[in-house]
C-alpha cells in the first residue's frame, strides 16, 4: 500500500496533466481579454489598419474609409471621402505635432489641427486616451463568444456596449447620445486585436451605420517621416 | 473558323426560331461590350474607388476586352467539336455568371473578374452564332443571314452605352444593367433547351489550336499589364514594363513561330507578307483604338467637366455612335461605286481624324452655341467622327477578305474582329496611362486651397476648380490629338497598302 502511493500520485498527476492538455488552457473572460488586448495594442511599435464605414453616414460625415500604418500618434493613411455621389482620395501624414495633406492635385501641404478637424482627424482613432484601444477598457457588459477565423487568425469575439459619448471622441461626427454595440475579435494568448466593429445609429438617430476596423502587422515597427512640401 | 457542315438534319429544324434565339443572346452580349463607359462613375463608387484614382477603372475596360480576345479565336473550333447550340449555351451561361459577379461585386477585383468572364462568354458567342447561321442556310442564301447577325452585334454595341446610361440614371442603378442579363440569358437557354438536348447537331473532331491561342493570350495579357499605369503619378506605363513588354513580344514571336508550323493555325501568318492584308489589319486596329478612345473619353469628359449624369453623357455619345452605322453603309456603297478600297478607307480615317482634331478644341462652352434648332457644332463634330470611323469599316474589311479568299473567309472575319479589339485594348491602355501621367505632370504644383481661417477660400477654391478643369481639358486635347495622328497614320497605311476591288465575276 505504502509502496504503491508514489505511483498512484504519479498516475493521478499524469492523468491530470493529460486531462489539462486535452482541454487546453481556458481563455480569459471577456473583460480580461479586453483589458489585456487594450494594453497590448497601446504598446505596439506599429501596425497596419483599415477602417470602413458602411450604412447611413449622412451629409455631414465625409469619411468613408481609411487605411494606413500607424505608430500612434504618428500615422500615414489614405483616406476616402464622400463628396456628393462620388468618392475622393486624399493622403494624410501625422508626424509629431505636424499634419500634412496630399489632396487631389499637387504635392504635400501642411495643415493646422483646426483644418484637419473639419474633415477627419485620424490621430484621434488611436489616441492613448480618446482612441479605440483605450475605449476597449470602457466597454461595458463584455461577453466572450466562440473563436472565429478573422483574416486567417483564430480570435475570440467579445461583445459589449460603448457609450455614445465615448465613441464620439474617436470620430466627432458620431452622435454622443445613447449607446452602441461593439464587437472585438481578439486572439489569445497573443492579445492581438484583429478586428473591431461598432454599430448602431451612429450618424443619425433613426438610421443604422457600422464602422469596422481591421488590424494587421502587429508590432511591425512603423516609422513615419515628414513628406517634402510642395 | 466558320466551317458550315451543310447538315440536312440541322436545316430541318425551325431555322428562323433558332437564329432569332441565338441572335438574341448575341445581341445581349454585344449590348454589354461598351456598356461600362457611361456607368463607370457609379460603378467605381460602389467598389469604393475614388474618382481621383481613375487609373483603377482601367482593368474594368481592359479585362472585358482581354476575356473577349482570349476566347473568340477558339470558340468556332469549340462549336465544331461540341456542337453549336451547346457551346452557345455554355458561353451564354458564362456571360450570365460574369454578369452576376459584376452586379454583386463588393470589390474591384470581383468587378474585373466579372467583366473578364462576361468578355470571355460574350466573345465566344460571335463565332458560334456565325457558324450556326452558316450551318442553317445554304451557301447561296447565307450572305444576308451572316450580314444580319453581324449587324445585330454592331447595333448592340452601339446601343450599349445608351442603354447603360438610361439604366444608371434611373432609380434602379447601374447594377441592373447586369442583373437583367441573368433572366434574359436563362430564358434563351430554356427556349433552346430541346435543341441543346437533342443529338441531331453534327459534331466533328476539330483541330483546336490551343497552343496558338494560349501563346497569343499570354502575350496580350502581358502587354496589357505592361501598359497598365497603376501609378500614373510616377510613370505612364506599368511598374513591370521593362520585363513584361519584352516577355510579351517573346510570346508573340513564339505565336508566329508556332502558327507557321502547326497544321491548323488560328491565322495563316504567311498572309502578313501580303501588304494589303497586313495593311488592312493594322488600319483596322488603329480604327479600333480610335473608337475606344471616343467611347471612353467622351462620357468621362461629359461627366468631369460638363457635369452631365450617366444618361446625359450617353446621349452625347449617341451622336457619335449614330454616325458609325450610317458611315458603314456609306463606306460600303462608296467603295463599290468608286471601285477603290484605299481611297474610301483613307477618306474615312481622315474624316475621323478631323473629327478628333475638332473635339480636341472643346472647352467649357463647346456644348452651348446652337447652330440649327437644338443642334450644336459639337453634335456635328461627334457625328463626323463616328461617320469617319464607320466609313473605313467596309473597305478595310473587304480588302482583307479579298486577300484570304473563299476558303479562309470565316477565319478572316474573326481575325478582323480580333485586330479591332487588339487595337482597342492596346490603344486604350496606352492612352489611359499617358493621359493620366500628363494630368499629374500638369497639376504637380497645383495645391488646393484649404478651408479654415482662409478668408478668400471661396474665391481661391473657384480658381482652383477652374485650373483643374483646364488641366482635364488639356489632358483630353492631348489624347484626342494623339488619336487624330494615329488615325492619319492609319489613313496613310490604308492609302499605301489596300489593293483595288476585285473585278466582279458575272455568273
Amino acid at each position: 500500500m505504502r509502496a504503491g502511493s508514489p505511483l498512484r500520485v504519479l498516475a493521478a498527476g499524469l492523468a491530470l496533466a493529460m486531462a489539462m492538455t486535452a482541454c487546453g488552457p481556458q481563455p480569459p473572460d471577456g473583460a480580461t481579454l479586453l483589458k489585456q488586448s487594450s494594453q497590448r495594442m497601446l504598446e505596439l511599435k506599429g501596425f497596419h489598419f483599415q477602417m470602413q464605414i458602411t450604412g447611413f453616414t449622412g451629409a455631414g460625415e465625409p469619411v468613408q474609409s481609411a487605411q494606413g500604418d500607424a505608430h500612434p500618434p504618428d500615422l500615414h493613411a489614405k483616406v476616402i471621402l464622400k463628396e456628393g455621389a462620388v468618392l475622393l482620395e486624399v493622403e494624410v501624414i501625422f508626424k509629431a505635432d505636424k499634419i500634412y495633406l496630399k489632396s487631389f492635385t499637387g504635392g504635400w501641404q501642411e495643415l493646422t489641427a483646426a483644418q484637419v478637424a473639419q474633415f477627419f482627424d485620424a490621430r484621434l482613432l488611436f489616441d492613448q486616451q480618446a482612441g479605440l484601444f483605450a475605449a476597449m477598457r470602457d466597454t461595458t457588459a463584455p461577453y466572450r463568444g466562440n473563436s472565429e477565423k478573422v483574416n486567417g487568425h483564430d480570435a475570440y469575439t467579445v461583445d459589449g456596449v460603448l457609450q455614445g459619448a465615448r465613441v464620439h471622441q474617436l470620430l466627432p461626427l458620431i452622435r454622443d447620445q445613447g449607446a452602441y454595440h461593439a464587437t472585438y475579435w481578439i486572439e489569445s494568448p497573443s492579445n492581438n486585436l484583429w478586428r473591431a466593429r461598432v454599430s448602431g445609429n451612429l450618424f443619425d438617430a433613426s438610421q443604422a451605420a457600422t464602422i469596422v476596423f481591421d488590424f494587421s502587422n502587429h508590432d511591425h515597427p512603423v516609422s513615419v517621416s515628414p513628406p517634402p512640401l510642395g | 473558323m466558320i466551317t458550315p457542315f451543310r447538315s440536312a438534319r440541322l436545316r430541318s429544324v425551325n431555322r428562323p426560331a433558332l437564329l432569332a434565339l441565338t441572335g438574341a443572346g448575341l445581341f445581349l452580349a454585344s449590348l454589354d461590350a461598351y456598356v461600362v463607359v457611361t456607368a463607370l462613375l457609379p460603378m467605381l463608387t460602389s467598389v469604393h474607388i475614388a474618382v481621383n484614382r481613375p487609373e483603377q477603372a482601367t482593368p474594368i475596360i481592359t479585362g472585358f476586352l482581354l476575356g473577349y480576345l482570349a476566347v473568340m479565336p477558339i470558340a468556332g473550333g469549340l462549336s465544331d467539336r461540341f456542337g453549336r447550340t451547346r457551346v452557345f449555351a455554355a458561353c451564354l451561361a458564362l456571360f450570365a455568371f460574369g454578369s452576376f459577379l459584376t452586379a454583386s461585386a463588393p470589390s474591384l477585383s470581383q468587378l474585373v473578374t466579372g467583366r473578364l468572364l462576361q468578355g470571355a462568354g460574350g466573345g465566344a458567342l460571335v463565332p458560334a452564332v456565325l457558324a450556326l447561321a452558316a450551318d442553317l442556310y445554304p451557301a447561296g442564301d447565307r450572305s444576308p443571314v451572316l450580314g444580319a447577325v453581324s449587324a445585330l452585334q454592331e447595333i448592340g454595341s452601339v446601343l450599349g452605352p445608351l442603354w447603360a446610361g438610361l439604366v444608371t440614371a434611373s432609380s434602379f442603378g447601374w447594377t441592373w444593367i447586369f442583373w437583367l442579363n441573368i433572366p434574359a440569358a436563362a430564358l434563351i437557354i430554356w427556349a433552346l433547351w430541346p435543341e441543346i438536348r437533342s443529338r441531331r447537331e453534327e459534331r466533328r473532331p476539330a483541330n483546336l489550336d490551343w497552343v496558338g491561342a494560349l501563346l497569343a493570350t499570354a502575350g496580350l495579357a502581358l502587354l496589357t499589364l505592361a501598359l497598365y499605369a497603376a501609378n500614373p503619378e510616377q510613370s505612364p506605363g506599368g511598374a513591370g514594363f521593362l520585363w513584361q513588354a519584352p516577355l510579351s513580344l517573346l510570346f508573340f514571336a513564339a505565336f508566329v513561330w508556332y502558327e507557321r508550323r502547326t497544321s491548323h493555325p488560328l491565322i495563316n501568318v504567311r498572309r502578313f507578307r501580303d501588304s494589303s492584308f497586313s495593311g488592312s489589319a493594322l488600319t483596322n486596329a488603329i480604327a479600333g483604338a480610335g473608337l475606344m478612345v471616343a467611347l471612353v473619353y467622351i462620357p468621362v469628359l461629359a461627366n468631369a467637366v460638363f457635369s452631365m449624369n450617366a444618361s446625359g453623357s450617353a446621349l452625347l455619345l449617341v451622336r457619335l455612335m449614330l454616325g458609325i452605322p450610317i458611315g458603314a453603309l456609306l463606306g460600303g456603297w462608296l467603295a463599290y461605286r468608286l471601285r477603290s478600297y484605299r481611297f474610301v478607307a483613307a477618306l474615312g480615317l481622315v474624316l475621323a481624324a478631323v473629327g478628333f482634331v475638332m473635339l480636341s478644341g472643346w472647352n467649357e462652352g463647346s456644348l452651348k452655341p446652337h447652330l440649327i434648332g437644338p443642334l450644336t457644332l459639337a453634335d456635328g463634330e461627334l457625328f463626323l467622327t463616328g461617320l469617319g470611323l464607320g466609313i473605313e469599316i467596309a473597305p478595310v474589311s473587304a480588302a482583307l477578305l479579298d486577300v484570304v479568299g473563299e476558303a479562309e473567309r470565316g477565319a478572316g472575319a474573326s481575325f478582323l474582329i480580333v485586330m479591332r479589339l487588339v487595337g482597342m485594348l492596346v490603344g486604350f491602355s496606352l492612352v489611359a496611362g499617358f493621359g493620366l501621367w500628363e494630368f499629374h505632370r500638369a497639376t504637380a504644383h497645383l495645391l488646393p486651397p484649404l478651408p479654415g481661417l482662409n478668408p478668400n477660400f471661396a474665391a481661391q477654391f473657384a480658381f482652383y476648380t477652374l485650373k483643374v478643369e483646364q488641366a482635364i481639358f488639356d489632358e483630353y486635347h492631348l489624347i484626342f490629338r494623339a488619336t487624330a495622328i494615329a488615325l492619319l497614320i492609319g489613313a496613310a497605311v490604308a492609302a499605301a497598302t489596300l489593293r483595288p476591288l476585285a473585278r466582279p465575276r458575272w455568273q
